[in-house]
């Protein structure tokens, strides 16, 4: 090792308390950062994967307003649109309160079509695997009236386990049985998402096997649709087709409003505020003060060493060195505090996941911000060094021999 | 510069300005060293002793007046080029030793040797020869902190020579040194200049340790007041004031 990096070291590590407390300061300083970014970047990937080739028809006057099981095949019917299925949020949990996941009513027919480029089928019926799997699951989506397909982390979790064949209990939060009892589905299907947007906690469900026990009055509820999903040809006009389906009813018996996939992805997030924005101004306002508290650190140091500075240029060497010095000191504290926070952010991602995996989807520290979390400890490193060593460019070797540093 | 001037200070004068006043540290001063030469300055506290160290150790430069150290006009050379001089001619040695303390006593050695042309293992060899000059080859390995105040100054001798300077600079080696410490570093600059031959330099209050020196030059504001041979060091009497 060099003498101007060896040296800087054994400053590093002669102040430990000092240094110490620098290090740990930018440790959590980094922490939250890649944290932040990843939640960030998390909701961003839901909205980036949404498909481009798909549209949602909602009610125009709200959300929560339901639409007629009537408008899927006209919407259907609809020049460029290849499939369209219905989607109705159910609200249920398995066994406790605490075990929620989202379930859907979807089109036995429909669903399974919509979603080729979104997810892929890795398990069926009697255990089929590969290529056959979707085709196999298709058909006993149609076939069996309590199927239900499955994210694959409902078969991970050691909370859920469901497997093929599986016959699961969902207690309702919206729609009650008339005898009270719960919802039974039957696993027919286990799906891998090929889209950060799809979580793999998730179940889809018949959305005939909801409606017929509302009507025959097994069930309380209306018979209705959520939303639409429509899937489009690639390369046609989607905002003319939205446009279209939304003219046709105009006349109601309710008026819709149909947007992409990514329009209404984005509409989750900006619903909670601008939760990126907000995310990234904590992220951002820690990193500033820190920045300041290392700042602060480094020119104590550099104090410190003045007289070193004077011993230095009495020597022959040149001023530059004390300031080099400083910035590899101020270079390695930060990249040691950036490293530790970096592996706690690692670290802890499991962790992270496994207690927030629901809310936070897609939670990831990837490359992308290990490389800015390295990039924004060498810059606030090689700032605070240079702040406190620029003034060392001045000093005579005779007034830096003087002083107590 | 007279013909056997190895240092020559020619109507050098200096001043500092304190709490807007101006301080005349050095008013027209004339100083010949000869090579070889181990000098002791001497001089009340604000008499330009530790001033003169600095200009000729090219740690400053004079208002007016030219400062030569082996032919070369050391108060002419641009600034930016000052440390790689004091690199190749000077070696420091200060009252409060300066030496780095998180660097061991071979490291502290090392440092001057860093800005040689030579490779890391002759800089080792070297540094290792100027350690076993002072004594001190056993404690190469031992931070400041674990060493005596006399063996700090030893290796801090053995930095100033490291390079094999032409010249050394003590500014007042033995101020922070009891009396047997203060001993065995004016033996060890007495051989450096007789079986080194090295030109030697010294500010000292301590007329204990000027008497090491082959000549004894005082200070009063700013004037040489008093040259004088050594005659219990050379052998030999010459006075002049």
């Amino acid at each position: 090792m060099n003498f101007p990096v060896r040296l800087a070291f054994r400053h590093v590590f002669s102040n430990k308390t000092r240094n110490g407390l620098t290090i740990l300061a930018i440790t959590i300083a980094v922490f939250l950062l890649c944290f932040l970014l990843a939640v960030v970047r998390g909701i961003d990937a839901g909205v980036r994967s949404a498909s481009s080739t798909r549209l949602v028809t909602q009610s125009a006057v709200s959300l929560f307003v339901t639409l007629p099981m009537s408008y899927r095949p006209k919407i259907d019917a609809q020049e460029a649109v290849t499939v369209t299925s219905e989607f109705r949020w159910f609200g249920g949990y398995y066994q406790d309160p605490s075990n929620f996941f989202p379930q859907f009513a979807v089109n036995k027919d429909r669903f399974v079509d919509m979603y080729v480029k979104d997810f892929e089928i890795i398990e069926g019926p009697n255990g089929i695997t590969g290529p056959g799997a979707r085709e196999a699951v298709k058909k006993a989506f149609a076939t069996e009236k309590r199927a239900a397909i499955i994210g694959m982390g409902l078969r991970d979790d050691e909370k859920y386990n469901f497997k093929i064949g599986d016959t699961v209990p969902i207690i309702p939060a919206i729609y009650q049985r008339a005898d009270g009892g719960a919802w039974d589905y039957v696993i027919v299907g286990i799906f891998k998402p090929l889209k950060a947007r799809i979580p793999d906690k998730i179940m889809y469900f018949r959305s005939d096997y909801l409606n017929d026990s509302i009507e025959s009055g097994e069930a309380f509820g209306e018979v209705a649709a959520g939303v639409y999903y429509v899937n489009i040809d690639q390369g046609s006009q989607s905002e003319m087709i939205a446009t279209s389906i939304d003219q046709d009813f105009l006349n109601g018996p309710q008026r819709t409003q149909t947007v992409t996939e990514a329009a209404f992805a984005s509409f989750f997030v900006s619903a909670i505020g601008n939760l990126p924005l907000f995310l990234g101004t904590v992220g951002g306002a820690v990193l500033f003060s820190i920045f300041f508290s290392v700042v602060n650190a480094m020119l104590i140091a550099g104090r410190q060493r003045l007289k070193e500075a004077g011993i230095l240029q009495a020597l022959g060497f040149p001023p530059i060195t004390s300031c080099l010095l400083l910035i590899i000191e101020g270079l390695a504290v930060a990249l040691i505090g950036g490293a530790l926070g970096l592996a706690l952010a690692i670290g802890t991602q499991d962790l992270v996941v496994l207690n927030f995996g629901d809310s936070i989807r897609n939670y990831e520290i990837d490359s992308g911000l290990i490389l800015l979390a390295i990039g924004t400890s060498s810059v606030l490193g090689i700032t605070a060094g240079l702040c406190a060593g620029i003034p060392f460019l001045r000093y005579r070797p005779t007034e830096a021999l003087r002083s107590m540093g | 510069m007279s013909q056997d001037s190895y240092i020559q200070l020619k109507s050098v004068s200096k001043k500092y300005s304190r709490g807007g006043e101006d301080l005349i540290v050095l008013d027209q001063l004339d100083l010949n060293i000869p090579d070889g030469d181990y000098a002791a300055l001497m001089g009340p506290s604000g008499s330009g002793k530790t001033t003169i160290l600095n200009l000729v150790g090219g740690l400053d430069v004079p208002d007016s007046g030219t400062v030569t150290v082996a032919e070369t006009e050391v108060s002419s050379i641009p600034t930016r080029q000052l440390p790689a001089w004091r690199a190749r001619h000077v070696g420091f040695v200060f009252q409060s030793f300066n030496l780095l303390p998180v660097l061991t006593a071979h490291e502290n050695v090392m440092l001057p040797l860093q800005l040689t042309p030579l490779s890391a293992a002759e800089r080792k060899k070297q540094a290792d020869f100027a350690l076993e000059i002072v004594g001190l080859s056993d404690r190469a390995g031992h931070r400041p902190s674990q060493l005596s105040g006399g063996q700090e100054q030893r290796v801090a001798i053995a930095r100033a020579i490291a390079t094999d300077p032409d010249v050394i600079i003590a500014d007042e080696p033995t101020g922070d040194l009891d009396r047997n410490s203060a001993d065995e570093i004016l033996e060890l600059l007495n051989r450096l200049n007789e079986e080194l031959g090295k030109t030697i330099l010294m500010v000292t209050h301590d007329p204990a340790a000027a008497s090491n020196a082959r000549r004894i030059l005082k200070l009063d504001k700013g004037h040489l007041v008093s040259d004088e041979i050594n005659r219990q060091a050379s052998g030999q009497t010459q006075g002049e004031a």
